[in-house]
């Protein structure tokens, strides 16, 4: 048997634009982003949910993007680390993770961002203990935690002011 | 069958899902949250010509308390789950459990019914729901089935559950303030870790110092989730102190048969499940893990 290549047209809001590809349904919408729509800031790096370098917000919530259908982003509304940024300027994590230096090999960084800022829309105040479980998902191979976990920490006073 | 020759079939209502599963049961697989199916399509663990994703039948996204019984439809997601004030209030077990499946992120796609069909000896959702004494309901066309979640589960990642049918939801009786649950596991990490051993026991029906009802549950030491009945016999009726719940778990290794893989040994498995118990035990009973 041949190979039958099955495409679907799927639409979704990706960081604040409607946008629509055609691809296979079943690929990830890890794989749509990077491959089809050059969206480089998630990472594939475990592909099983554990390493947090595919981090995405869908409908508000951070997600793993390499365990989610293209099939089942539709309608949705996906943000990345691309989509933190608007008309040029950096968010309060974005801006704190460059203050505190808090990037060694930089890998994980557009997940860890990711993450953080999906705990800030959802928690003007989180305390430490929020801040580590949100990030539990996300791993550093570097093992750059403690200014990471700084800088987030940073954002969410600046916030405040 | 590569990925890219996958087709995948969203329906929006419950019915238009059950006609799907009918016409194509042969060579369909239904996909909920896809946190373990996506895993398995890409390791070529699971093989299938169509993907039926069910995520976007609303009709199975539902938590609600009735008649002294929670319900919780098979697309509710963990992080639902956790948030959810009935199940916080009167199955706080599951909760506690669901805090510990992943990270954030699973927690925001993984399904309850997701965890019931992937039927994992690891699932960390099930051992609560054995203890808790669920139901599971599943539907095809033309029927309804009510299945004990001890029944459901038939053997190592196998289920009752027939190719033409969808788990609709699963629903178990409310716990009160007179009883007493727990729920531990042991993982190598607190956050993205599979289960070594996990443990959940619900004690009902309290009389003074002691309960006429005990239920405690097993993860990962066994092909399925296990009960510890040699243990729950051995403390219905009887007044309950540490000495009393130390001798009780220690049964427990009796009813487990457990395997050597990377996470832990046999033996290894054998010897933290009484320890656990007993921990998962005394909180329960005396409001924190005992040492």
């Amino acid at each position: 048997m041949g190979l039958v290549r099955v495409e679907h047209n799927i639409s979704f809001k990706l960081n604040g634009e409607a946008t629509t590809v055609k691809c296979p349904p079943a690929y990830t919408l890890l794989e749509v982003l990077r491959d089809q729509l050059h969206v480089t800031g998630p990472k594939e790096d475990c592909a099983k949910g554990e390493c947090g370098a595919c981090t995405v917000i869908m409908n508000g919530q951070p997600v793993c993007s390499c365990l989610v259908l293209a099939s089942q982003a539709e309608n949705s509304d996906i943000v990345t680390s691309e989509g933190l940024t608007k008309h040029g300027r950096l968010n309060a994590v974005q801006k704190a993770f460059i203050d505190h230096g808090a990037v060694q090999c930089g890998h994980c960084i557009p997940g860890m961002i990711v993450s953080a800022s999906a705990l800030l829309m959802r928690n003007s105040r989180p305390t430490k203990a929020d801040i580590e479980n949100a990030l539990s998902g996300n791993l550093c191979r570097c093992t750059g935690y403690t200014k990471i976990l700084a800088a987030v920490e940073d954002a969410v006073k600046r916030r405040r002011l | 069958m590569m990925r890219s020759e996958i087709d995948v079939l969203s329906p929006r209502t419950l019915e238009d899902a059950l006609v799907l599963l009918q016409q194509h049961q042969n060579d369909i697989r239904i996909i909920a949250g896809g946190s373990d199916i996506i895993i398995q399509l890409r390791d070529g663990a699971v093989k299938t010509e169509k993907l039926l994703n069910i995520l976007p039948v609303k009709d199975l996204r539902f938590i609600e308390e009735r008649d002294g019984k929670i319900h919780v439809g098979a697309l509710s997601t963990y992080t639902e789950i956790i948030t959810s004030q009935p199940i916080r209030k009167h199955a706080w077990i599951l909760v506690e459990a669901a805090k510990q499946i992943g990270a954030a992120q699973l927690q925001n796609t993984a399904t309850i019914g997701g965890n019931l069909g992937n039927a994992s000896p690891a699932a960390d959702s099930l051992p609560p729901l054995y203890a808790l004494g669920a139901t599971v309901v599943t539907r095809n066309m033309s029927s309804r089935r009510e299945i004990p979640i001890d029944r459901f589960f038939v053997g190592y990642r196998k289920t009752a559950l027939k190719p033409d049918e969808l788990i609709e939801e699963i629903y178990f009786d409310q716990l009160t303030r007179n009883d007493a649950g727990a729920y531990l596991k042991l993982g190598l990490r607190k956050a993205n870790a599979i289960s070594i051993v996990d443990v959940a026991a619900i004690l009902r029906e309290k009389r003074g110092d002691s309960y006429g009802d005990v239920k405690i549950a097993l993860g990962a030491v066994a092909p399925t989730i296990v009960r510890a009945h040699s243990c729950e016999q051995d403390l219905i009726g009887k007044r309950l102190t540490k000495k009393s719940l130390q001798e009780a778990a220690k049964l427990a290794s009796q009813d487990t048969s457990p395997i050597t893989d990377i996470r832990g040994s046999a033996e290894y498995r054998r010897k933290i499940v009484s320890s656990l118990v007993y921990q998962a035990l005394h909180k329960a009973v005396f409001g924190r893990a005992g040492m």
